[in-house]
Parts: structure tokens; sequence; C-alpha cells
């Protein structure tokens, strides 16, 4: 800009050409303004000697801005003359302030999204130098993670500490191998060093409780003489700036370190530790640097402006204890001992009670009668169920032999009637009088019924049998007798031979009949007893007659008279109404033909006949 | 509280660890010297107001074998070039080292030791250390055994690494 102004350079300006040049740009401002034209007359038009002053004085700038409009003119030049101040002007923006990037940011993001669409293989060729190293060495952490879970696993894989972690892991629903580590990774991280890269200054350092610390300041300077020792000594050629020794193990200690651009931390672990320690320690490490990357750039030993470190490093004092082996106390011991000796109690309770359940159920099932259509067991309870006919045996007979509990079962039984043989023979035991001459038995499927037995009882028999439904057993009578009772017969006979006699045209009877009376009434009391006994009852048929004498109209009515009196003095005597019956003959049944005193008299009775009656 | 790094250089056998030995906190033995070349002490102190811990980076002499390592000059503040003045070699030693300082790690403030000087035969006469200060040496007298100068002389490079 100095060739442009007219006071530079060797000439020196004297008041006349000032003067001039006063003139000269007066009529410039009239050239430019109308308005002042109007005012002052021009001399513009007609002064030839403005354009010879100002090429005499604008020459040089004139050049210059003819050269400037060339170069604006030609895209070429424009570019060069650009591209020499552009990476200055960028630097000089980026140093001043951040907008340069906010403004750039966009365009170049536009124009990775472009290249990539274009070839992605460009971008990847770019990165590879970054990305290949980072990947190869996250591939490699995983892998180191895999296999130490890995070794871990198999160590303990068929052990009994292998088995009880198999199932940890089943029931928590983590790996397998997961599970070995967190019971044989034991570690401890005892001190964490932040140290600054380049000075080897220490930054901060955090310790655990109780671990030994000696000088800090003095370990973190050893400790980056070391790393520089230990790159100068092996790794001089390839060594960069961000390379650091990864770790460090002696006896039970180890030192883990991630290097930063600006800072790296050292971790003095003792144990063994999971290879996520490392994640920690490098995120950790990371957000230093991206929190504080300026501080760290412009440390020069003074830590106050990197803030409270402590704070970051301490979530890195990672920790992982055995579990300790508890001593079991007596209690501790005793208790589930008595808890197992109770469950022990309980399932040998439940055991012998289901066994003699299902004892009871299969005595039930071979009970002719009794037909079990259901077993369950809810609420703590069996609930049996069937069919069972009246005469089959009582289950709490079988329930009591199987010694079962009553209270635990529940039983519900519909009656039925069944066609077994064993049960239709207890059926006609129950339905036939017992008799000592009779015998029922059961052969197969056949019933036998045997023996002398009265007339009656086999009539009864009879009846039973043919009463049974169809697809009953067959019941054998063949082997039955008829017998009367012996004592049933002499009563009989007794009675029906007592006479009770009346005098002639009399009802009542003649002195001296009671003791007839009597006898009628008691043997009529033990035929009774008999009969029943036998299964059979009797009834007593009074019957009155009369002699020949008189008419036969009056002789029917004095013999049923007769026969009412007879009949009310054996009531008298005890004897049941139900039991007698009265029939008069008057003169058609004479006891004995004739016309004789003696014939006659005999006529004038009253005699009782002995009638069966099935019950 | 401020760190400074400070390292301290020499030929070989000048007498820096006697130095450091009986003047600052140190937990390391010498035998890191012979093996790794160098050996980390402290030196707390106060200069005005402010409290400085001068980490001391004291690195193995050198000799017609071994140079000094560079890497361990990195992130230096200052440091302590000690000559034998009973050795008038050490003195050009001295002079190569902090060439070569200054090339590696540029200008930084350091002080050169005159050490030994409770020895009555110097071989290193006034002239050349006039020399040595005419060409903007800060130079100090020490000696191990007397203690004098040795506290001065960290002082003193405390004060010029924290102006």
């Amino acid at each position: 800009m100095t060739a442009l102004s007219p006071f530079d350079g060797s000439e020196v300006a004297d008041p006349d050409r000032n003067q001039r040049l006063a003139d000269l740009l007066l009529e410039v401002a009239r050239t430019l303004d109308p308005g002042v034209a109007t005012v002052l007359p021009s001399r513009l038009a007609e002064d030839p000697r403005l354009d010879a002053v100002r090429g005499v004085l604008l020459q040089k700038q004139l050049d210059v801005l003819a050269r400037l409009q060339h170069t604006f003119d030609d895209p070429e030049k424009l570019a060069a003359a650009i591209s020499e101040i552009l990476p200055h002007a960028l630097a000089l923006s980026g140093a001043r302030d951040e907008r340069l990037g906010l403004v750039l940011a966009p365009t170049m993001e536009r124009a990775t999204e472009a290249s990539i669409r274009k070839d992605p293989n460009t971008l990847v060729n770019i990165l590879y130098p970054v990305m290949g190293p980072a990947i190869r060495k996250s591939i490699s952490e995983r892998l180191e993670d895999t296999l130490q879970g890995l070794n871990q696993a198999l160590r303990f894989a068929f052990s009994w500490r292998g088995l009880r972690w198999r199932f940890e892991a089943l029931r928590s629903g983590t790996s397998f191998g997961d599970v070995v580590l967190k019971h044989t990774l034991v570690f401890r991280v005892e001190h964490v060093f932040l140290i600054h890269r380049k000075a080897g200054l220490l930054l901060e350092h955090v310790a655990a409780p109780d671990a030994a610390a000696r000088d800090p300041q003095l370990v973190s300077g050893m400790l980056t003489a070391i790393q520089d020792f230990v790159r100068d000594s092996f790794d001089e050629a390839g060594s960069t700036s961000a390379s650091a020794i990864d770790s460090l193990r002696l006896g039970d200690l180890l030192l883990w370190c991630e290097a930063g651009p600006q800072a790296y931390l050292a971790a003095v672990i003792r144990g063994n530790p999971p290879e996520s320690l490392r994640v920690t320690l490098r995120d950790t490490l990371a957000d230093i640097h991206r929190e504080l990357h300026g501080a760290l750039a412009d440390y020069n030993g003074d830590s106050t402006p990197l803030g409270d470190l402590a704070t970051r490093l301490e979530p890195c004092l990672k920790k992982q204890v055995q579990a300790p082996v508890r001593k079991l106390t007596p209690i501790m011991w005793a208790f589930p001992l008595v808890l197992l000796a109770a469950v022990a109690y309980w399932w040998l309770g439940q055991y012998f009670e289901n066994t003699r359940v299902a004892a009871y159920v299969d005595s039930l099932r071979q009970e002719p009668g009794i037909v079990v259509t259901g077993v369950e067991r809810s609420g703590g309870a069996w609930h049996i169920s069937g069919l069972r006919d009246p005469l089959a045996v009582r289950p709490a007979d079988l329930l009591r032999r199987a010694k079962a509990d009553p209270e635990h079962i529940d039983e519900r039984w519909e009656p039925y009637v069944a066609l077994n043989p064993t049960i239709v023979l207890r059926r006609l035991q129950a339905s036939l009088p017992p008799l000592p001459g009779a015998t029922l038995t059961r052969t197969g499927d056949t019933i036998r019924i045997q023996g002398g037995v009265p007339p009656d009882w086999i009539e009864k028999a009879r009846a039973l049998v043919r009463a049974l439904p169809a697809g009953a057993p067959s019941v054998d009578l063949s082997g039955l007798t008829d017998v009367e009772d012996p004592e049933y017969v002499r009563l009989r006979e007794s009675i029906q031979q007592v006479r009770v006699y009346f005098d002639s045209g009399a009802p009542d009877p003649s002195s001296g009949q009671e003791v007839a009376l009597d006898q009628i009434a008691k043997e009529t009391r033990e035929i009774l007893e008999v009969a029943r006994r036998l299964g059979f009852s009797v009834r007593l048929a009074i019957v009155g007659h009369a002699d020949s004498r008189g008419k036969q109209t009056t002789n029917l009515g004095l013999s049923i008279a007769r026969a009412e009196v007879v009949r009310s003095l054996l009531r008298k005597r005890g004897v049941e109404p139900y039991l007698l019956s009265v029939r008069g003959t008057g003169t058609l049944e004479p006891l004995k033909e004739g016309e004789a005193p003696d014939d006659l008299s005999l006529n004038r009775c009253v005699t009782v006949t002995v009638v069966n009656v099935s019950e | 509280m401020m760190q400074k790094k400070i390292c301290l250089l020499g030929a070989f056998g000048v007498g820096k660890t006697s130095l450091t030995r009986r003047f600052v906190d140190s937990i390391f033995s010498d035998a890191y010297l012979t093996t790794v070349g160098v050996k980390i002490d402290k030196k707390q102190l106060d200069v005005g107001p402010v409290a400085v811990s001068l980490v001391i980076w004291d690195i193995a002499g050198e000799d017609e074998v071994s140079a000094v390592r560079t890497s361990y000059l990195r992130g230096a503040a200052g440091y302590l070039l000690v000559i034998d003045v009973t050795r008038g070699q050490t003195l050009e030693v001295a002079r190569s080292i902090q060439a070569r300082v200054a090339s590696e790690i540029g200008n930084i403030p350091f002080l050169c030791l005159l050490n030994k000087t409770d020895v009555p035969d110097w071989d290193i006469g006034a002239a050349r250390i006039d020399a040595l200060r005419e060409e903007g040496w800060n130079v100090l007298r020490t000696s191990a055994k007397t203690g004098e100068g040795v506290e001065q002389a960290f002082v003193e490079l405390a004060q010029r690494v924290l102006a």
C-alpha cells in the first residue's frame, strides 16, 4: 500500500505542487458529485491537462490496480495468491478463537461424507495408520481377557468349587467364565500415579488406605526414568512419544501403565487383575486429557490449574477380595442340621404315609364289592372315591389294618349292588335266617345252599334266588331237603289236640276249661318263639263247633260265638289278637259223628289250628 | 506445591551424588546410577512465599565410554553442571554437556558448580573460571565434604527456574 501513497518515495512535496494536487482533487470531486460541479464551474471537460496530470500522478496506483484487477479476473492467479496466505490466515484465526473451526465443521463433514460415498477406500487408507494399531490393540486385549477367562474356567471346570460356581452362574444368569474370574481374580489397586509425560513430575497420586507408600514424587520420577531407559535401550529406532511400558510384574506386584499424549497413568496392583481394569484406567486417562488438555499442555510444575485430580483417580482404586472363609459356629451348623433333620423327618413321614395309603388303596381295589374310581392328593390330604356295596367290607377296617392316618384321608363312597359271588353269598346269608342245618358256600362263581331246613325256609331261599338280577352268579338249591323242627311239631300237635268244651247251648266254656285255655296260651307263646327262631311265624285259627241238636243256623251262630269267646279268653291270657282268627263251623265239622250224649258233648267244643305264616 | 525437574550433570566422579547425598531426600540406592543411569532425589525449599519441590535427576556422569542420556533431560526446568576443580578436564566435559543440553532442550537456567573446593590442589585456574563467567555462566563454589555452597546452589537454581 505504500506504493499508493503520493507522499512516499524519494520525491519531496513542495507547496506549489500540493496546491496543484488540491486543485486536481477538487476537480475529481466535482467529477464524482455533479452537484459540486453545478456550484463550481468544472474545468474538466475543457481542460485536457487533467488527463496528463492524472497520468503523471496516479500512474503507479493505476498500474497496481490493473495488476490486482488482472489477478481477480484470472481464477488461477487468484487461487495462487490466496494459497500463499491461506495457511497463515487459518493459523491466525485458529489461534485467536474457535470461530474458524465452527465455520469449517459443516463443510468438513459434508466433504468427508461425500468422500466416503465416492470412494470409502480413501478414508480407510487415511485412517489405517491410526485405526490399525488401535484395533489390533483392542482385539489383543479382548483376546487376552477371553483367554484369561478360558484359562481360569478350564482350571476349575471339574473341581468341587467349579461345580458350585457353575450353579452360581446358572442362578445369576452370567457365564461360567465370569463367575470363575470373579472368584479367582483377587487383586487390589494400591497406588495410582498420574505423571506428566514430559517432565516425569507427579501430577497426582492416590493410594489404597493401608497401602505402603514411599515418596510418590520420587517414585513417579523413577518410573519415568525407567520408561526412558527401556525405550532408549531396546526400542530406540521404533520408539514414539506415545509408546510406554505396558506392564511390569514383580512377584505379586504388577505395574500397569496407560500412556496419553500429555500424561500417563501408572497403577500398582497387588494380585491378578482382570483386563477390565485396563479399560477403567484408559477411560480415566482419556477423560483427564479431554477435559484438561490445555492445562496439561501448559503444565509448568504447578498442579493448581489441573483442579481436583484425586477425585478423578479414586475410581481406579479398585479391588476384588476373596470372600473370607467363615468359620461355622455351633449355632450356624446346628441350625441347618436341625433343619435338615426336620426336613428328613417330614420327608420320611410323607414317604411312609404315602406307602400306607397306597397299600390301603390296593387293599380296597382287591376287596369284592368295592370299586375305587378316584385317588388324588390335594391340600395335604388324600381324596378317595368310588362305589361300595353295603355288604362289602368296611373301608375303615381296611384303613385300620393299613395303619394309615384317617385324618389325612377323605373318602366318598356311593352305594351300589354288587354281583360279585362273594357279595351275593353274603347277601343270601344276610337275607336267610341262619339254621344249624343249612350251609351256604361258594365254589368258583356258583353258590351252593345245602342242608335239611323247614319248607318255608326253602321257599324263602327260592324267592331270594328268583329276585337276583340278571348276570348274578348261579345259586344251586338242589342240596336242600325239607325237614320240620321237632319242637315245633310237638307244640303244634299239642295245641291242636287241646279241646275247650261247652255246655249245651252255652257260648261260654264249661267250668274247668281254664286249664285247657291256659295250655293253649302257654304253648302258643312257645310255638311263636320256635317259629321265630326258624324264620317264620304262626297264626292260630280258632274253630267253634256245635252239636247236632237244634237248628243249623242257631248252631252256626253258637259255634262262632264260642270261638269268639275263646279268642277273648286267649287275649286275656296274653295272646296277641292279630295272631288269632275265628271261624264257626256249626254242625258241619263234627269231631265225632253220632247222637249219643258223649258224641254230642265232644262236638260242643272249640279247637285251635296252627297255621304257618312266612315273614 | 510447585514442582520442578532439575538435572544434575557433570563428568564422571565430579561429586554429583555426594552433593545430593547429604542435602536431599532420597529413597533409592546409588545402584540405580550404574544400572538405569539415573537416580531420582528430592529437595524441598521455600523461595520467598513459594514452596518448591525440586525433583533432582542425578544423571550418571559422562566419560569416554558413556554419554548422558538426553531423554533424561526432557522436561527439565534447570540443571546443575558440576565440575571437579581438581580435574581440569571435567570443565571441558561440562562445556560439552552444556552445549548438548542447549541443543536438545534449549537454553534453560543452570548453575555451574565448582565442586571439591575444600581440596587445596586445584587444577583449574582463575582465568578459566573467569572465562566461564564471561560466557555468561553462573559459577558457584561448592564442597560436598564441608557443605559449602550446596544449599545456596539449590536455592539459587530454584530462584532462577521460578523467575
